[in-house]
């Protein structure tokens, strides 16, 4: 039986209009506009327990409400899901024992405390036996590097710092689920690095599960075996990484030193050029006519070096995220490579028929 | 780079102390959360206000002194009033002494009030704005209880003393009073003490139903402004509004719909006896009425916070 089973799960909201100007604003002390907001519009996921699994997605995509509704901080207007056999927003304790939410834009810790003072609640409130508290906490504290830190109070600490009192702070009452929204939302590359590290090592070493949003590509290029796309409350592929860059991305990226510019005009002819600064020049050319032409290109030219990448990610999302929902249903039909996963649904299929054009 | 490589290589030294997750771990079904978890969070949550009330020790003798000061200013306000009359009201036996018994069991509820209800009922409004409450619903222990006492502002305990000190000295005057000595025993102290909590229930029970309404109203600064009104109205013997239409209308709104009225003026009238010797009829239906509504608004209070809690929407990440 999967860990998390989410199945139609919908939640609208009610979301006040604020009119322009005073007269308007008077009016609505006593007659308010509201608009509905789907925030999510029936997702299906099934998640195994030891998966490390991203969601991605523009911002008011749906990320975010999904995790809270998992961790039952808010009801969903519609749908089931079951964690470990639990309904989340009844709020049982026994779940809320073996799980823990963090959340890069909120602090749970106590602002003008030490940490040390924080986690000791949290050994109450989980009812932590003090020796396994202890081991739980100075091996933590070990890994991420606080040792130092545990007496300053949390608002002297840097962003990168609280993050990582937070995750130990999550982390104490040793969860079965970790859901982590944005945690490295802010921080610096090695902050965010760090962190990368400790999370991958961490679910590695424990075997737990993880669901984890994030915008930073570095941070699913990282960690993440799958990657979850939402937008628009729904969700628009569910399977690897390499399969998104596969599918979503028809072209890869050559990039040449030449050992002189003759014919440099001629390239074009395999592909897109995309710089051209002699002696570097940088090619897109369709991923079936990579080896092919590369040959022809290596037999043509006095090439010195050479490079075959993928296009950044960042890249590949933009392109996911801007086409809207009316292309999707258009080209539903063409779409034949779907996700070769098991929740390969007609979203991600859909979705895979947006690139097909 | 380096830089990166660095970190890498004295990050996260794999310990052979990490071991896998039990899949659900022996006995954390059974794990309940019972009186004595409560107790040791309870006293998680004094210990670290006080350490946090230490971190700012000129702020806490300034909160002092000030909250000192408009004690003693009510209390000379009050003696002037005593130069004027005998009593408040006419037969209604709140002479001065017993009024004073009055007043300081007044400041010992309004102390305790501030310091353990108001900050926490004002941060429960705080934290629905921010979307903070959405920690206190992750914990295994009761939400309510969780959002009730994490501050305490010690500061405001100061009036709790003079609170005690001013009951202790009048029901001294009152014992040894040579006309009508007020009995006293253990008795009063027990009762005493038993109406003081039930008072702090309904107004605890009024404050925290206020507040949970913010998850409706997205904000609701009103709580201030509401707790001055309820001070106004609760501060006063009830029997001063036992005349005419608008004052019976007040009594019958504060006794019976909104109880504040029963708060100061049962434990006192117990303690306080204004109609000596011995309690009379209309002191025990009080006190039966007390108990009631201390039941009633704390069930209410509940269910409002339930109902609140089960539409909480957790502003934006």
């Amino acid at each position: 039986m999967p860990l998390i089973e989410i199945e139609k799960l919908s939640k609208h909201y009610q979301v006040y209009q604020k009119q322009e100007g005073l007269w308007a604003s008077v009016r609505g002390l006593f007659h308010r506009q509201y608009r509905r907001v789907t925030a999510l519009d029936g997702i299906d996921l099934k998640v195994e327990r030891g998966e490390f699994v991203a969601f991605l997605g523009p911002n008011g995509a749906g990320k975010t409400t999904t995790l809270k509704i998992l961790s039952g901080v808010i009801h969903p207007t519609s749908g089931t899901c079951r964690v470990m056999d639990y309904v989340p927003w009844q709020r049982v304790n026994a779940y809320r024992r073996r799980f823990a939410l963090v959340m890069g834009q909120k602090n749970q810790l106590w602002w003008d405390l030490p940490a040390q003072e924080s986690f000791r609640l949290h050994q109450h409130i989980y009812q932590i036996p003090a020796d396994q508290f202890q081991a739980t906490r100075d091996e933590l504290v070990d890994l991420l590097g606080l040792g130092k830190l545990l007496r300053q109070p949390v608002r002297e600490l840097s962003l990168g710092e609280r993050m990582k009192m937070e995750l130990t702070a999550a982390l104490l009452h040793r969860p079965e689920i970790l859901f982590l929204d944005e945690p490295t939302i802010g921080l610096d590359v090695v902050a965010q690095h760090n962190i990368q590290q400790f999370l991958k090592h961490y679910q590695e070493a424990r075997r737990i599960t993880i669901l984890l949003t994030s915008h930073y590509m570095k941070d699913i290029e990282a960690l993440c075996q799958r990657v979850v796309i939402i937008n628009e409350g729904r969700i628009q592929f569910d399977g690897s990484l390499a399969e998104i860059v596969g599918q979503f991305h028809q072209e890869r990226i050559v990039s040449l030193r030449l050992g002189n510019s003759n014919g440099i005009d001629d390239l074009s002819q395999f592909g897109r050029v995309t710089r051209l600064q002699p002696p570097q020049v940088q090619l897109r050319i369709p991923r079936a006519q990579v080896t092919s032409s590369l040959a022809e290109i290596l037999n043509r030219y006095q090439v010195d070096d050479v490079s075959v990448s993928d296009p950044p990610l960042e890249e590949v999302f933009a392109h996911l995220f801007t086409r809207g929902k009316s292309d999707i249903k258009e080209t539903a039909d063409s779409g034949t490579a779907a996700a070769s996963d098991s929740a390969a649904s007609d979203s991600a299929a859909s979705s895979a028929g947006v690139v097909r054009r | 780079m380096a830089n990166e490589k660095a970190t890498e290589s004295d990050f996260c030294k794999p310990t052979s102390k990490l071991g896998t997750i039990q899949i659900e771990p022996e006995g954390i079904r059974d794990l309940r959360t019972g009186p004595l978890v409560y107790w040791r969070v309870f006293r998680t949550f004094v210990r670290n206000s006080l350490v946090r009330a230490m971190g700012f020790r000129a702020n806490f003798w300034l909160e002092c002194v000030s909250s000192v000061c408009w004690t003693v200013m009510n209390l000379v306000f009050f003696k002037i009033v005593f130069t004027y009359t005998d009593s408040i009201g006419r037969d209604t036996g709140w002479g001065e002494n017993e009024f004073f018994v009055f007043l300081g069991t007044t400041w010992i509820i309004t102390s305790l009030i501030q310091t353990f209800v108001m900050p926490n009922a004002q941060e429960f409004s705080e934290l629905i704005r921010t979307g903070q409450l959405d920690f206190a619903l992750l914990k295994p222990i009761d939400t309510q209880f969780l959002i009730s006492f994490p501050q305490m502002v010690w500061s405001n305990l100061a009036n709790l003393f003079l609170g005690v000190f001013l009951v202790i000295y009048s029901v001294y005057l009152l014992t040894t009073n040579a006309e009508n000595p007020l009995p006293f025993g253990v008795g009063h102290v027990v009762l005493y003490v038993l109406f003081l909590g039930c008072g702090l229930a309904i107004l605890y029970s009024v404050m925290i139903a206020m507040a949970a309404t913010s998850i409706w109203l997205g904000r609701n600064q009103t709580l201030y402004t509401f707790w001055f009104y309820l001070t106004n109205f609760y501060r006063q013997p009830m029997e001063i509004y036992q005349q005419g239409f608008w004052g019976w209308a007040l009594w019958g709104l504060f006794t019976f719909v909104v109880p504040i009225l029963l708060v100061v003026n049962v434990p006192a009238r117990i303690l306080a006896e204004p109609l000596r010797p011995g309690w009379d009829e209309r002191t025990w239906a009080l006190a039966g009425l007390t108990v009631l509504a201390t039941c009633v608004t704390m069930a209410i209070a509940r269910f409002v916070f339930q109902a609140a809690l089960a539409s909480y929407r957790s502003a934006s990440s």
